[in-house]
């Protein structure tokens, strides 16, 4: 029997809120799936598209963006420019076929712990049912296979 | 009078008064029903402008070419209305002086050309507000609402067939008036966003991107769909985007010389009932 | 050819509990560009950073990370570390294997799998990381205190002391906050306006301190040690440069029917008025929505009494412009609406009171002279019923946290009842007695040994009046049996809540809250009165519920950290900002029209003719604040941001 499938999982976060809240999550103990894989930016303004592409040419199977709330932005208005932003690739995104359920967005503040943890569990529970991303990973094989003469 | 002789007389006018330096227009091209843009700078020539149900690429394009605006001299320019505004993209992207470019403008619909008034981009605020009111091109909407019905994986399929087409010759980006960076994000290597072996995933990511770079900014002139040498349908990528932009954020492109830039700009009150 | 060390912490056994430490500094040994891979015990201790410099000199190290606690906890500490060995403290990147692995992980295998990851990923960033040097930025030495409670009154009066000039802002139209309307305070029964008004007045007349009382912050800008903050200086309709203060307009005005809102309703006011007597300033304003000149049209009493002719009715609000270079939060509490407890009555039965109610009936001052009476009909109630956590500790009405001050001054309100009314029963309905702090316990025990107020635990499910009583019905659960009380007077401990506006505030300063709406510090343990935002502190309860102690032990430990920013000419600023490639800048000024802090400007490049080449973003190092946004939205990839730069971030996710 195969084990059960471990979807990876890959967060660009901002600092001010969500990676404090997850820092929150830790000091509180909270328990969540080990999937995740943080990388850390100052705002979810810095969060660039490309980041997401390459994290799919990594292998992710979900991810995860995530910044402060409405409002709330350390740097008055990055998330705005964010929302404007994943709304658009969002779309795209699910115009050439790659499923909204694997890459997915929240607003979780500093003081959001529980919110971090709850998120990531669901998100890991989700994207183990989906399944691996098959399709992106055969074109990962494809590119990693050596061309034949 | 037709539309080619009602604009050609116009293009000698600026001409031999000395008004504009230049005209941009279209000539005869290699087959009969090909047509290539020329560059007119002597009224004698003229003659050999072309305006037939043939001109559909938008010649804004060549108005960034480096240089040619420079001198601060106007430049006349045939223009359908997806062409009237490309320059306002450009224009409310600092690319342009709109006083700088003399519009002679004219609109195909089906096999009759005709010509349109005005020679400012100002003038035509109007008729792009109306463009706007009758909504996005409905070219190809079985093939959208076949899309639209399929699963994730059926549509990633559909594209990866599309895009394994894709030799990286980059024409899409070399056509569209939009792509004017001096250097292309495809062509950084540090780091190497996109992959540029013409493999799927370096083909995914740069269709990906080239969408994305124009959403808010795609007039939909078709100029990338019809320099694509293998066929790639990328108006359907372009007119999502189009159409995403419009319904979430009311936002039209080239709507005035003025215009924010749609991910430039925002308001607090956007959509974000997809973020948790 | 890089040389990366990495160095990975235990902390005891937070980290290598879950992590195996060992396993992972072996696995991150093998990884391309690591010459030095080890773990420690504690690699924050003395020896554990001596460690990392003995290594960065050894090893000729090109780069450093740090595997331990968040960045948010030691990054500082660590670069420090290498700047000493002299690596360039920006070499130094840290990997959080204990807040966001071994803390919220428990299988050690899946835990030791992820920080080896995420410490790989790390070890790939810092691989392109650059040398970069601190940017310097002047520094105004002006506070802003917002808030002139005690907390932001301590702050004042002790930044004003070492000298440095103090803007005090408060919204109401005196000094003095919540602890103005207190009548005695715990664990000392010493009358709170006997301490609290000479502190108002020291703040009022100290000519290091600008006093902007009915004054609201409106907008907040900048940054540490240069921030601009518009303050509107509401109209009082009274010129208060004009008025002396003598009291002849409230004495005349014939509109006397008004709730004072310092009484809590208990008592009444004029339209025009001080909130009361003691009130620094003690100059009156017009209340517009009460005043008959403006409901009506007609009566102006107050100007024609007024021999200063200070009364002005056109007078319109102002705004003024500050610079200042640290903010101090002082904005405080509220209380619960008590609303939200219909089955105790309050607004309907009108002796069921709350505790700040009962301290202004308490107060010598307060609208009963200090004596207890009931408010229906005056008489001095006999019994009397005090209910705690009403709201506090509560999830089902909202509020899950413990308000921290009621079970003290519950204590106290027993206490004074039995000092006024000698033969007193008084009741408390409590869940636990909270009383830790100096003297805090001996007092709770003194109300209940020596003014014998009758403790039950348990909580109150009804309350309904009956033959002129209120029947308390509760159930005492030491005991496991109902219990039924008639009392005369109910005082409810409502909870201390955040500010009705706290949220919105706190999005114009710029800093964080909580689920509450309290505002957050950067750290709970170790960084109590700082923010994120650096450059602005709290003080006070705006952070959470406090006494008076503790308010002002944090006000003066605000004005330290504000000092101790005022001690320098110049501050030293995180080299966090973006940088454009003026090469391939296409100008198209998306990050121009998009920049939070208009830190872009447009660059003109002329040859050496000084004919216009083309435009290009310019970023103003002073005041790009570091988010990025400007470089996701650049389509030519032509700017980034230093310490986060595309390559820093490209390696880090391929390096997963």
């Amino acid at each position: 029997m195969s084990e059960e499938f471990e979807p990876k999982i890959i967060a660009f976060v901002c600092t001010y809120c969500t990676y404090a809240g997850a820092d929150l999550a830790g000091t509180s103990r909270l328990k969540y799936a080990p999937n995740v894989r943080m990388i850390r930016l100052p705002c979810t303004g810095r969060i660039s598209p490309m980041f997401i592409l390459k994290a799919l040419q990594k292998g992710a199977d979900g991810i995860l963006v995530s910044g402060c709330h409405p409002g709330d932005c350390h740097f008055t208005h990055g998330n705005f420019h964010a929302r404007r932003r994943w709304t658009v690739f969002r779309s795209l995104l699910n115009f050439v076929g790659i499923p909204q359920e694997r890459v997915w967005f929240s607003w979780i503040s500093a003081a959001e712990g529980n919110k971090f943890a709850e998120t990531i569990n669901k998100m890991t529970e989700e994207i183990r049912k989906l399944g691996p991303f098959k399709q992106y990973q055969q074109l990962i094989e494809e590119m990693e296979t050596p061309a034949k003469v | 009078m037709g539309a080619l002789e009602i604009l050609k007389d116009r293009a000698k006018q600026l001409l031999t008064a000395g008004e504009v330096k230049m005209v941009i227009g279209y000539g005869r091209g290699s087959t009969a029903d090909r047509r290539r843009a020329i560059f007119i700078s002597d009224e004698a020539q003229a003659d050999k402008l072309v305006l037939d149900k043939s001109c559909e690429d938008n010649l804004a394009g060549y108005l960034v070419r480096e240089g040619l605006l420079q001198d601060g001299k106007k430049v006349a320019i045939f223009l359908s209305p997806a062409g009237i505004r490309s320059v306002n993209v450009l224009a409310a992207e600092d690319q342009l002086n709109p006083d700088q470019v003399v519009i002679l403008g004219f609109e195909i619909k089906g096999d009759q050309v005709s010509a349109l008034d005005g020679h400012h981009v100002n003038g035509f605020i109007e008729l792009v507000g109306q463009i706007k009111k009758q909504g996005l091109s409905k070219d190809r909407e079985e093939l959208i609402a076949k899309l639209e019905k399929m699963t994730p994986p059926e549509r990633f399929e559909f594209w990866r067939a599309q895009f394994s087409k894709c030799l990286k010759c980059y024409a899409c980006r070399q056509g569209c008036p939009m792509c004017y960076c001096r250097r292309c994000i495809v062509d950084r290597n540090q780091p190497q966003w996109i992959n540029t072996s013409p493999h799927s995933m370096g083909n995914f990511e740069w269709n990906i991107v080239r969408a994305f770079h124009l959403a808010g900014r795609c007039v939909g002139c078709g100029n990338c769909e019809r320099a694509c040498p293998v066929g790639i349908p990328l108006m359907l990528l372009n007119q999502q985007m189009a159409a995403e932009v419009l319904s979430a954020f009311d936002h039209f492109a080239g709507m005035n010389s003025t215009q924010e830039p749609v991910l430039a700009s925002f308001k607090r009150e956007d959509p974000d009932t997809f973020i948790l | 050819m890089a040389r990366i060390g990495v160095f990975i912490c235990h902390c005891g056994e937070n980290i290598a509990a879950t992590v195996d430490c060992p396993k992972s500094a072996a696995a991150l040994a093998e990884h391309p560009g690591v010459v030095v891979s080890m773990d420690y015990k504690y690699m924050c201790s003395d020896p554990g950073q001596e460690m990392i410099r003995k290594a960065i000199r050894e090893h000729k190290l090109t780069g450093v990370v740090v595997a331990a606690c968040s960045p948010r906890m030691h990054e500082t500490t660590f670069r420090r570390a290498c700047a000493e060995a002299g690596l360039n403290p920006y070499l130094c990147e840290i990997a959080n294997v204990r807040e966001q692995c071994s803390w919220v992980h428990s299988d050690r295998e899946k835990a030791t799998q992820k920080a080896i990851e995420i410490i790989r990923s790390m070890v790939e960033k810092v691989k392109r990381n650059s040398e970069l040097q601190p940017i310097h930025v002047p520094v105004t030495r002006r506070a802003l205190v917002i808030g002139g409670g005690i907390a932001g009154i301590q702050t004042a009066l002790d930044i004003a002391n070492a000298g440095q000039e103090v803007v005090l802002v408060e919204r109401d139209l005196s000094l003095g906050g919540h602890m103005a309307q207190l009548s005695e305070t715990f664990p000392t029964l010493d009358c709170s306006q006997c301490i609290l008004t000479p502190r108002m007045v020291e703040a009022a007349q100290n000519p290091k301190i600008k006093l902007l009382t009915y004054a609201e912050v409106e907008s907040v800008s900048g940054f540490i040690g240069n921030f601009k903050v518009k303050v509107r200086l509401k109209s009082r309709y009274v010129d208060i440069k004009k008025c002396t203060g003598c009291g002849a307009c409230w004495t005349k005005c014939p509109a006397r029917k008004i709730p004072s809102e310092f009484d809590c309703g208990l008592g009444n006011r004029t339209a025009i008025y001080t909130p009361f007597p003691q009130a620094v300033p003690n100059k009156p304003a017009i209340d517009r929505n009460n005043c008959i000149y403006f409901q009506k049209g007609k009566c102006g009493a107050c100007a024609k009494i007024c021999p200063t002719q200070a009364i002005d009715y056109q007078m319109k609000d102002e705004f003024v412009e500050l610079d200042v270079g640290a903010i101090v939060v002082a904005t405080g509490f509220q209380v619960q609406d008590t609303d939200v407890y219909g089955e105790y009555g309050y607004g309907k039965y009108p002796d069921v009171i709350t505790g700040l109610q009962f301290e202004r009936m308490a107060s010598a001052s307060g609208p009963t002279g200090g004596k207890i009476l009931r408010p229906s009909d005056g008489k001095e109630p006999q019994t009397v019923v005090f209910i705690q956590c009403v709201g506090s500790r509560d999830p089902s009405k909202g509020l899950r946290y413990c308000s921290k001050i009621c079970c003290m001054y519950t204590a106290k309100h027993t206490m004074l009842y039995r000092h006024k009314v000698h033969h007193g029963e008084s009741y408390v309905f409590y869940m636990d007695i909270r009383a830790a702090g100096k003297g805090y316990d001996e007092f709770t025990r003194r109300a209940i040994e020596e003014d014998h107020a009758c403790y039950v635990r348990g909580r109150v499910s009804k309350i309904y009046p009956q033959d002129g009583k209120l029947i308390v019905r509760g159930v005492d659960t030491l005991l496991g049996k109902p219990m039924e009380i008639a009392a005369d007077m109910v005082v409810l401990a409502t909870a201390a809540v955040a500010q009705a506006d706290a949220k919105s505030f706190a999005q114009i300063v710029g800093i964080g809250y909580d689920e509450n709406g309290f505002l957050n510090e950067a750290h709970p343990k170790l960084r109590p009165v700082e923010t994120a935002t650096a450059g602005v502190f709290l003080a006070g309860a705006c952070q959470a519920p406090k006494d008076i102690p503790d308010s002002v032990a944090q006000g003066s430990a605000a004005a330290s950290k504000v000092l101790a920013l005022f001690s320098k000419d110049e501050l030293e600023r995180e080299p966090v900002i973006a940088k454009v490639n003026e090469i391939t800048c296409a100008g198209c000024w998306a990050c121009y029209l998009a920049c939070p802090f208009k830190a872009i400007e447009k660059k003109e490049i002329r040859d050496r003719a000084g004919k216009l080449i083309k435009r290009v973003a310019y970023v103003n190092p002073g005041l790009c604040q570091g988010c990025g946004t400007c470089v996701a939205l650049c389509r030519s990839n032509s700017i980034d941001l230093e310490g986060f730069t595309e390559k820093q971030i490209f390696a880090e996710v391929m390096g997963l």
